[in-house]
C-alpha cells in the first residue's frame, strides 16, 4: 500500500452567503452616518449647508480632519493611537512661526521637522519602553501643552503677513489630494500597509512571520507627527497666528472621523482606508453644521464627546473580545 | 445494561453559528454508570453538544433531561449544582490566581468569615481536592502561571471532581496529558463508573476510546450518525462512520527507508535555550526529523529556537553553509518556515481573512514595483488554497470561521506559498480530525520527496515514529535517545527514554 491510497477528502459543503450580516452593516453604517449628518443640518438650517460659501468652509474644515485621518489610519489599524496630535500641531505651528521669522520658506521644514521629532519621540517611548500608546501620547500631550506656553512665552506669534497669501484653495486642494492618494496607495497596496493591519489583527503572528514589528510600530507615529507638523504650518498661514489654542480640536475630530469612517478602535483586518474620506467628511459637515446653528465651543465639545462614544460603540470589533478590559 | 436508568438525555438539539449548523437534530442518551465516548471529525459538533449540556452556551432549540426531569441550566454554576461538570478542550483556568483560587473560583464564600476569606482554609481544602485525584505534586498555594498545560488540566479536573459531579464531561483533554496525567484521569473515570455515575469522554484517539468507553456515539457535520456498544467496537468501522466512507488503517508513512542524504541543512550546536540543555543535532536535506517526549521535555523550545524566536543563551543554530539564525526574519531568508503549536494565537490571524493570512509571508515576492496588486494576491491565494484543498467560501472568509483542520491548512499554505525549504512543524496535527491529518501526512511525505527538510515536533509518539526518518527523544531538556527509522521502533521502546 502506498501513502497515496490514504487520501481522504470530504465533499465541499454547499453554503450560501447570508443576505444581511453584521459586517455588512458595519460597511454601510459610515455612509448612512454621513448622509444623516448632511440631511439633518441641511433641513435644520433651512438649506444653508449647500451654498458655495459654506462649502468652502466645509473644505477648510475637512482639509485638516481628512489629512489628519490619513496619519491616524496607519496608527489605528495597528491598534495604536496618538492623543498628542493636537498638541503636536500646536507646537509645530509655533515652530513654523519661529522659522518664518528667519525666512518664510523655513516655516515648512520647521513645522514638519518639529512634528516628526515629536512623533518619533512618541514612537520611541511606545516601542522601546513598551508603554501603551494611549498612555505615552496622553502624557506627551500634557508635556507639549506646557512646552508651547514656554515656547510662546505666554503670548502668540505671527508670521510675516505676506505668508497669509499662501493660503490658497489651489495649494490646499493639491496638498490634500497628494496626501490622501499617496496614503491610499501605501495603506491598501503596499506590504507596509498590509502589515499594519496584520499587526492590529495579531501581533504574535507577524512576529512569527519575520515582520520587523518594532520598526513597523514605530513608523506610524513618525508619519502622524509629520502630518501634524504640516497641519501646524497650514494653521499658521490660515489664521496668521500661533497660539496655545492652535490644534485644540484636531485630536477629537480626527479620532472621531476614523472611527465614524468604520475603523474599529482595536485595529486589525477590517480597517479600511475609505474611513478617511467618509469619516472626515462626516466630521467636517458636523463641525460646520454646528457652527451654522450657532452652537458654542463648549457645546461642540460635549457633542463631540457623545459622538466619540457612539462611534466606539458602533465600530468596536467585539469578535475578538471575550472579556471587556 | 440497557435496562439501566437514563441519567441524561438530550433530544432534537439544534445549534447554528451563522450559517454553520453545528448541531442538526442531534439526540444523546447517557445511562448511569456509563462511559460514553463521543467521536467525530472536527466541526462534527461534539464540543458544541457537551458545552450546551454544561451550560457554557445555549442551544437554539432542543430539550434536555436529567434523571427524567427537564434540565435547563442557565449558567455553568447551575449546571455544576445539578451535577454536570466539564473539562474544556482549551484552557479554562486563570494564570494570575493561585491553584486554590482557581479551584474555588465563584465559591469563595465557602471560606468567608464576616466577609473575609481565609486563604489558609481555602488552600487546605484545595490540597485535599488535589490529593483526592492523586495530583499531590501540585501545591494549592502555587500561582497557576508556573504550572504547565498538563498540570493546569489536572487543576481543572480537581475543581470538577471537588463538586462530586454525577456527569463528568472530558473534552479532548488527554492530548494535553502525559501518561501520568492520563492514568489519573482514567482512574477517576473508572471510579465514577463504579459509583454509578457517568462520563462523557471526547477524544480523537480511537484506541483510547475503544479501551475506555462502554458506548460510542458518532457525530458527523453536526448530525447524529450512530451509537455502538462495546461488543460492536471496531476501529475501521468507526473511522468509516466518522468520515462517511472507507478509510485505511494506517495513514503514516509506509516505507521504512530512512534519509540517506548526508547534506546538512540545519545544525544545532551545543545549545542552551529556554528549557533546553546542550542540544546538538543536524538536520539533513530531504529528512523528516522527529522530536518526541513528555509535554514539558522542552521539545517545543526546539522549534522556537530553530526559527530564531528563542535566543540561545549558549551555542548557535546555523544553516548548512554556516550562516547563523538570529531572528525570524533571518530564518525566513534562509527559507525556513515555522508553525507554532498554538495555532490560533501564534500561527494564524484568526480575525483576518484567508487571503491576508496566506500572503503575509510572501509580500516581497508578490510585489509589482513597490505595490502588491490585488490580482497577484488573488492568484497566489487561489493557487495555494487549491493546492491544499482548503474548504472555504472564498478567500475573503475569516479564518476564525474555519474548522481546526482547515485553519492548519491555511497555515501550511502560507509557508508552502512562501517556498520554504525547511519546515519546523510544532504539533501540526494537534486537535485535527483524521481526514485532514492524513492530508498533512501526505503533504509531509511529498515535501520530503521534493528534498525539503522537516522538523516534526509532536506530543503524539505514534506520529513521530510513523513519520520520521530519525526520532530524537528529549527528557528534561536534554536529548535522551536518537533512533533511526525501522520496523522495530515502537512506542513502548521509546517510553523508557522519555521518563
Amino acid at each position: 500500500m502506498t501513502a497515496d491510497t490514504n487520501v481522504i477528502s470530504t465533499d465541499v459543503k454547499e453554503s450560501k452567503k447570508p443576505v444581511f450580516s453584521i459586517p455588512d452593516f458595519r460597511k454601510i453604517f459610515p455612509v448612512l452616518g454621513l448622509i444623516a449628518v448632511i440631511a439633518f443640518f441641511q433641513i435644520y438650517t433651512g438649506g444653508k449647508v449647500f451654498t458655495v460659501r459654506n462649502l468652502k468652509a466645509v473644505i477648510n474644515e475637512g482639509f485638516f480632519i481628512m489629512i489628519g485621518s490619513v496619519g491616524y489610519v496607519f496608527l489605528l489599524s495597528q491598534g495604536s493611537m496618538d492623543f498628542s496630535i493636537g498638541a503636536n500641531m500646536c507646537v509645530s505651528c509655533a515652530a513654523a512661526a519661529m522659522g518664518s521669522a528667519i525666512s518664510p520658506v523655513l516655516a515648512i521644514p520647521f513645522g514638519v521637522g518639529t512634528g516628526i521629532i515629536i512623533g518619533a519621540l512618541n514612537g520611541f517611548i511606545h516601542v522601546k519602553f513598551k508603554i501603551g500608546a494611549l498612555i505615552a501620547t496622553l502624557a506627551m500631550q500634557f508635556i507639549l501643552n506646557g512646552f508651547v506656553v514656554i515656547l510662546l512665552d505666554g503670548g502668540t506669534l505671527q508670521p510675516p503677513l505676506n505668508m497669509l497669501k499662501w493660503n490658497t484653495m489651489t495649494l490646499k486642494i493639491t496638498t490634500f489630494l497628494v496626501i490622501v492618494i499617496v496614503g491610499y496607495i501605501v495603506f491598501e497596496y503596499t506590504p507596509y500597509g498590509k502589515r499594519c493591519r496584520a499587526i492590529g489583527s495579531c501581533e504574535e503572528v507577524t512576529k512569527q512571520t519575520g515582520v520587523n514589528y518594532p520598526l513597523m510600530k514605530f513608523i506610524p507615529f513618525v508619519i502622524m507627527g509629520a502630518i501634524a507638523g504640516l497641519l501646524g504650518f497650514f494653521s499658521l498661514i490660515r489664521t496668521g497666528t500661533a497660539s496655545s489654542h492652535t490644534g485644540s480640536e484636531l485630536m477629537m475630530n480626527v479620532l472621531n472621523a476614523a472611527l465614524l469612517g468604520g475603523i474599529p478602535i482595536s485595529g486589525g483586518a477590517t480597517s479600511k482606508y475609505r474611513a478617511v474620506v467618509i469619516g472626515g467628511l462626516t466630521m467636517a459637515f458636523l463641525t460646520n453644521g454646528m457652527t451654522l446653528m450657532g452652537v458654542g465651543n463648549y457645546d461642540k465639545q460635549l457633542i463631540r464627546g457623545i459622538v466619540f462614544l457612539l462611534a466606539i460603540a458602533i465600530s468596536f470589533d467585539r469578535k475578538n473580545m471575550t472579556v471587556i478590559k | 445494561m440497557n435496562q439501566q436508568e437514563l441519567l441524561f438525555q438530550a433530544d432534537d438539539m439544534y445549534k447554528s453559528f451563522g450559517i454553520t449548523k453545528a448541531l442538526n437534530n442531534v439526540s444523546l442518551k447517557l445511562r448511569r454508570g456509563q462511559i460514553l465516548g463521543l467521536i467525530g471529525e472536527n466541526g462534527s459538533g461534539k464540543s458544541t453538544l457537551t458545552s450546551i449540556a454544561a451550560a457554557i452556551q445555549p442551544a437554539d432549540s432542543g430539550k434536555m433531561y436529567k434523571s427524567g426531569q427537564p434540565y435547563n441550566p442557565a449558567t455553568t454554576v447551575e449546571a455544576n449544582q445539578a451535577g454536570v461538570c466539564m473539562i474544556l478542550q482549551e484552557k479554562g483556568t486563570f494564570d494570575q490566581l493561585t491553584v486554590a483560587k482557581n479551584i474555588f473560583i465563584g465559591k469563595e464564600e465557602m471560606f468567608s468569615k464576616n466577609g473575609i476569606i481565609s486563604n489558609r482554609n481555602m488552600n487546605k481544602e484545595a490540597q485535599k481536592a488535589l490529593d483526592h485525584i492523586k495530583a499531590s505534586h501540585i501545591r494549592a498555594e502555587m500561582p497557576l502561571g508556573v504550572l504547565n498545560f498538563e498540570e493546569r488540566k489536572l487543576v481543572e479536573l480537581a475543581r470538577a471532581m471537588y463538586m462530586d459531579p454525577e456527569i463528568l464531561i472530558v473534552d479532548e483533554t488527554t492530548t494535553a496529558l502525559s501518561r501520568t496525567g492520563r492514568d489519573i484521569l482514567y482512574e477517576i473515570m473508572e471510579k465514577m463508573k463504579k459509583e454509578e455515575k457517568s462520563v462523557i469522554f471526547i477524544s480523537h484517539d480511537i484506541d483510547e476510546l475503544l479501551e475506555k468507553c462502554d458506548t460510542l456515539t458518532i457525530l458527523r457535520d453536526g448530525i447524529y450518525v450512530d451509537t455502538l456498544e462495546k461488543e460492536q467496537f471496531e476501529a475501521r468501522e468507526i473511522k468509516r462512520l466518522m468520515v462517511g466512507r472507507e478509510v485505511a488503517d494506517n495513514y503514516y508513512r509506509t516505507d521504512m527507508q530512512s534519509c540517506e542524504n548526508e547534506e546538512v541543512i540545519l545544525k544545532f550546536d551545543s545549545i542552551d535555550a529556554g528549557s533546553l540543555k546542550d542540544i546538538n543535532f543536524e538536520l539533513h536535506k530531504g529528512e523528516i526529523l522527529g522530536f518526541g517526549g513528555l509535554a514539558d521535555c522542552g521539545m517545543h523550545d526546539i522549534g522556537k529556537t530553530a526559527f530564531g524566536l528563542l535566543k540561545p543563551e549558549k551555542g548557535y543554530v546555523a544553516t548548512g553553509d554556516g550562516e547563523i539564525v538570529k531572528n525570524p526574519a533571518n530564518a525566513m531568508r534562509m527559507k525556513m518556515a515555522y508553525i507554532s503549536k498554538n495555532r490560533d494565537q501564534e500561527a494564524l490571524m484568526t480575525a483576518s481573512n484567508i487571503k491576508d493570512n496566506i500572503c503575509l509571508a510572501s509580500y516581497p515576492k508578490l510585489k509589482t514595483g513597490p505595490l502588491v496588486l490585488p490580482e497577484s494576491e488573488k492568484k497566489f491565494v487561489d493557487k495555494w488554497a487549491d493546492e491544499l484543498e482548503i474548504k472555504m467560501q472564498n478567500s475573503n472568509q475569516y479564518v476564525m470561521e474555519l474548522s481546526g483542520g482547515n485553519k492548519q491548512k491555511v497555515a501550511l499554505a502560507k509557508w508552502l506559498g512562501f517556498g520554504a525549504d525547511i519546515f519546523v512543524l510544532d504539533c501540526p496535527t494537534r486537535g485535527i480530525d483524521i481526514g485532514v491529518k492524513s492530508n498533512i501526512y501526505n503533504l509531509m511525505i511529498r515535501l520530503r520527496s521534493e528534498g525539503k527538510s522537516i522538523i516534526l515536533i509532536s506530543e503524539e509518539l505514534s506520529e513521530v515514529i510513523g513519520m520520521s526518518d530519525r526520532t530524537i527523544i528529549l527528557k528534561n531538556g536534554k536529548i535522551s535517545g536518537e533512533f533511526a527509522r525501522e520496523e522495530e521502533l515502537t512506542e513502548a521502546k521509546l517510553i523508557d527514554y522519555m521518563m
